[in-house]
């Protein structure tokens, strides 16, 4: 047994921040309590070892909830695979993560989606749930067999890091998966209007003489999307939205009423296209950092709940692959490890996103969402839980990193704020910032 | 005087540090003009050439510069190279440093690449060209021609037309000008001079002919003939009765205009056959000054002073 004792629990389900003493027994959470005494555990861990931690001056919040990971197993091990990214996860304070279809091959068949569970299961660190994707080979054409997929363990369904470029093929896609329930994923992107850019098209992209990717190639798509939820009546997750043009059509379609929900990346929410350097390939990805303006009214759409959820679009790539001029270079950056770290550091401490926010936006919408377990730290849940210190100062560097990439922006810079225990299903998996597999 | 390892672009020089080029590519030509132009100041000096895109003038501008101040030079042709085996730039860059050169110049598709080399090289680098980046040295070559021709250039105009979008020319030339004093006026197309290109500091304008009066430099630049295919314009026609310069259309500028070309040229798209070889166009001296501008690069990139050539 576990008695979490004295941290501030951030429980925006259970609308708590305040001091509170936290039992767990099991894979569950037993109790929650303004104080416990000795005699009260005493009695009910019932001769049961019992260990304590001291949360004292430190924020207890359920378990994160990252809904957009790229783990590349099977099929591109050497960027990463389900063990490292799960490993990864929990060394963020994420205990739960949605692995994304666009493996090699794509996770279109349910015997795809079995084997990312097995390996899941095999790690044994955070809780690791697939999407199928949407199309055959993600070739955007022949639906995959979702309600098989479904039963395999499929979470939702996305093309991610391709776009289904035909509209019909997409309504019925959204037609369709009303059989099983579940969200389909949309990666809103124009092709033709993206086609070989490599940044946000704008002033600084004209200076560095690289061809832009204009906000419209994201809006486009972002518009035809609400259009086609609000006429099927689908159910429809805008992945990482970057544009305060797409902003503005989400908030305006969910006035309308349409049942939407969409993300935010923390590096749009924290950096801008000013930041790109021709040599900076950390910071490219896709869809590309906007501008200023862009990031001001991502923030305020974060606030404004007209953005549901944010994830981390986690995107490991080779050192190797990084080494290269920015075109040459592939889009994503990594964030498992240092999200949170950077969204607190760069966002909660100033002031521009309070922590219930974020522990709403991380962890309780997310599992409401996806229909996931956690998300709250109430009596009888599963202990998914993350002991936060807001004072433990880290530089990011390879060696520390549980990844194998190291494609992040903040690699070499020191971030305040993070993670320190870290329960999955009442199994301390880090335990003062070390990783402990089950 | 000359402080820096790589030469990768115009836009973070000083305006003394480009007039300094200036005035030691002046007794380069000098030399270049000489019956036997060869010195042994670079006796020992390894150049390499490292072309990721065709080019003919540049590579043998290049080479004949570094051979005429006597260094040695190895040209690596991307066709011919590993490259098609699928190395890095990052592996070439390291095999190279292991041959010891003095100077790496090189061109490549990526904007960037050449300070990608730059950061990864021990030895100098020369940007040839790097994506729709900068083409430092067309640029000096152009200032260099300019200079010889109309003296101080402060106050001076300069129009350039064309694909400024997709041109390294281009934004060379604006980083150059502006900070030698020169008003530039930047003319294409909506579809290749966007709005954005104003970032570049310079007036930015869609109609050549109100833009011609007081010009005292007209520059074409290349059009790639592809660019129609990608729907940024028409026709050939069509561009040439907006864009192309003619002898009829630069009478409006009302001066002895200089007409200005980084080659290799379509006649009769950009500019007309009759206006190039006309005496106004001072497209072959800006050949030959291009190797004088690259003496005095390699020159100070090894290490050379203003005081030693002769």
């Amino acid at each position: 047994m576990w008695w979490i004792k004295g941290a501030t629990l951030v429980d925006p389900a259970s609308g708590v921040k305040a001091q509170r003493d936290v039992l767990v027994q099991g894979e569950n959470i037993l109790a929650v309590s303004e104080h416990f005494s000795e005699q009260e555990v005493g009695a009910l861990a019932n001769g049961e070892k019992l260990e304590t931690v001291n949360g004292e001056g430190k924020y207890l919040f359920p378990g994160l909830i990252d809904v957009h990971t790229h783990l590349r197993e099977p099929g591109q091990e050497d960027k990463e695979d389900i063990a490292s990214g799960a490993a990864a996860a929990v060394h963020g304070g994420f205990t739960t993560i949605l692995a994304m279809a666009n493996t090699t091959p794509p996770l279109d068949n349910r015997a795809l989606v079995e084997f990312v569970l097995s390996q899941e299961q095999r790690a044994g660190l955070a809780r690791v749930y697939p999407f199928g994707t949407v199309t055959k080979g993600m070739k955007g054409e022949e639906l995959v067999e979702m309600l098989d997929l479904a039963e395999g363990g499929a979470i939702g369904f996305s093309d991610d890091g391709r776009n289904i470029q035909n509209s019909e093929r997409f309504r019925l896609a959204l037609e369709y998966a009303k059989l099983t329930g579940l969200p389909i994923v949309s990666h809103s992107e124009d092709v033709n209007l993206a086609q070989g850019g490599i940044m946000h098209q704008g002033e600084h992209a004209a200076r560095l003489g690289l061809k832009g990717i204009p906000a419209s190639a994201e809006a486009v798509m972002v518009a035809r999307d609400l259009l086609l939820a609000a006429e099927t009546g689908g159910n429809l997750h805008l992945a990482h939205i970057s544009s305060k043009e797409s902003v503005a059509l989400i908030r305006a379609a969910k006035a309308r009423g349409v049942k939407v929900s969409a993300e935010v990346n923390p590096h749009h929410l924290i950096f801008c296209d000013e930041d790109l350097t021709l040599t900076s390939t950390s910071l490219k990805v896709n869809p590309p950092l906007r501008s200023a303006a862009d990031r001001e009214a991502l923030l305020e759409g974060l606030n404004d709940g007209t953005i549901d959820l944010i994830a981390t679009d986690h995107a490991p790539h080779t050192w190797e692959e990084k080494a290269r001029p920015l075109a040459e270079a592939p889009f994503g950056i990594t964030g498992l490890e240092t999200a949170l770290a950077a969204v607190w550091q760069h966002l909660v401490v100033p002031g521009r996103l309070s922590i219930e926010r974020l522990v709403q936006a991380w962890s309780t919408a997310p599992a409401q969402r996806f229909n996931l377990l956690g998300g709250s730290v109430k009596p009888g849940m599963p202990a998914d839980l993350v002991l936060f210190d807001p004072n433990w100062r880290e530089r990011i560097e390879s060696e520390t990193l549980y990844s194998k990439a190291q494609n992040t922006p903040f690699l070499g810079q020191e971030l305040q704020g993070f993670p320190i225990w870290v329960w999955v299903g009442g199994n301390a998996v880090l335990q003062e910032r070390r990783v402990v597999a089950r | 005087m000359w402080q820096h390892k790589d030469l990768l672009g115009l836009e973070r020089l000083t305006s003394a540090e480009i007039e300094h080029i200036l005035r030691t590519a002046k007794p380069m030509k000098e030399i270049l003009m000489r019956p036997v132009k060869k010195l042994p100041t670079l006796r020992g000096k390894a150049v390499f050439n490292l072309f990721y895109e065709a080019s003919t003038r540049t590579r043998t501008s290049f080479e004949t510069a570094a051979k005429v101040l006597g260094a040695d030079t190895a040209s690596i042709a991307v066709a011919q190279s590993s490259v098609s085996k699928g190395e890095t730039l990052l592996d070439t860059a390291r095999t190279l440093e292991a041959m010891r050169p003095d100077l790496v110049v090189v061109r490549h598709q990526a904007s960037g690449a050449a300070e990608f080399l730059a950061n990864h090289l021990k030895a100098g680098v020369i940007n040839a060209g790097d994506g729709q980046h900068e083409h430092p040295t067309q640029a000096l070559l152009d200032l260099f021609t300019m200079w010889e021709k109309l003296g101080d250039l402060a106050g001076k105009k300069v129009v350039i037309v064309g694909d400024v979008l997709h041109s390294r020319v281009a934004r060379s030339n604006v980083w150059g000008l502006t900070k030698l004093g020169v008003e530039v006026v930047l003319i294409g197309p909506p579809t290749l001079l966007p709005d954005e290109m104003r970032v570049l500091g310079v007036e930015c304008r869609h109609d050549l002919d109100r833009a011609l009066p007081g010009a005292d430099v007209v520059m074409a630049l290349r059009l790639q003939l592809e660019r129609q295919q990608a729907g940024l314009f028409p026709s050939l026609r069509e561009y040439s009765r907006a864009y192309g310069l003619t002898s009829e259309r630069l009478k409006r500028t009302g001066k002895p205009t200089l007409v200005m070309h980084p080659g290799p040229m379509n006649r009769g798209v950009e500019i007309s056959s009759e206006l190039a070889n006309s005496p106004r166009a001072v497209i072959e001296e800006q050949v030959t000054n291009g190797v004088a501008v690259r003496m005095a690069l390699i020159y100070l990139l090894t290490g050379g002073t203003a005081h030693v050539v002769d």
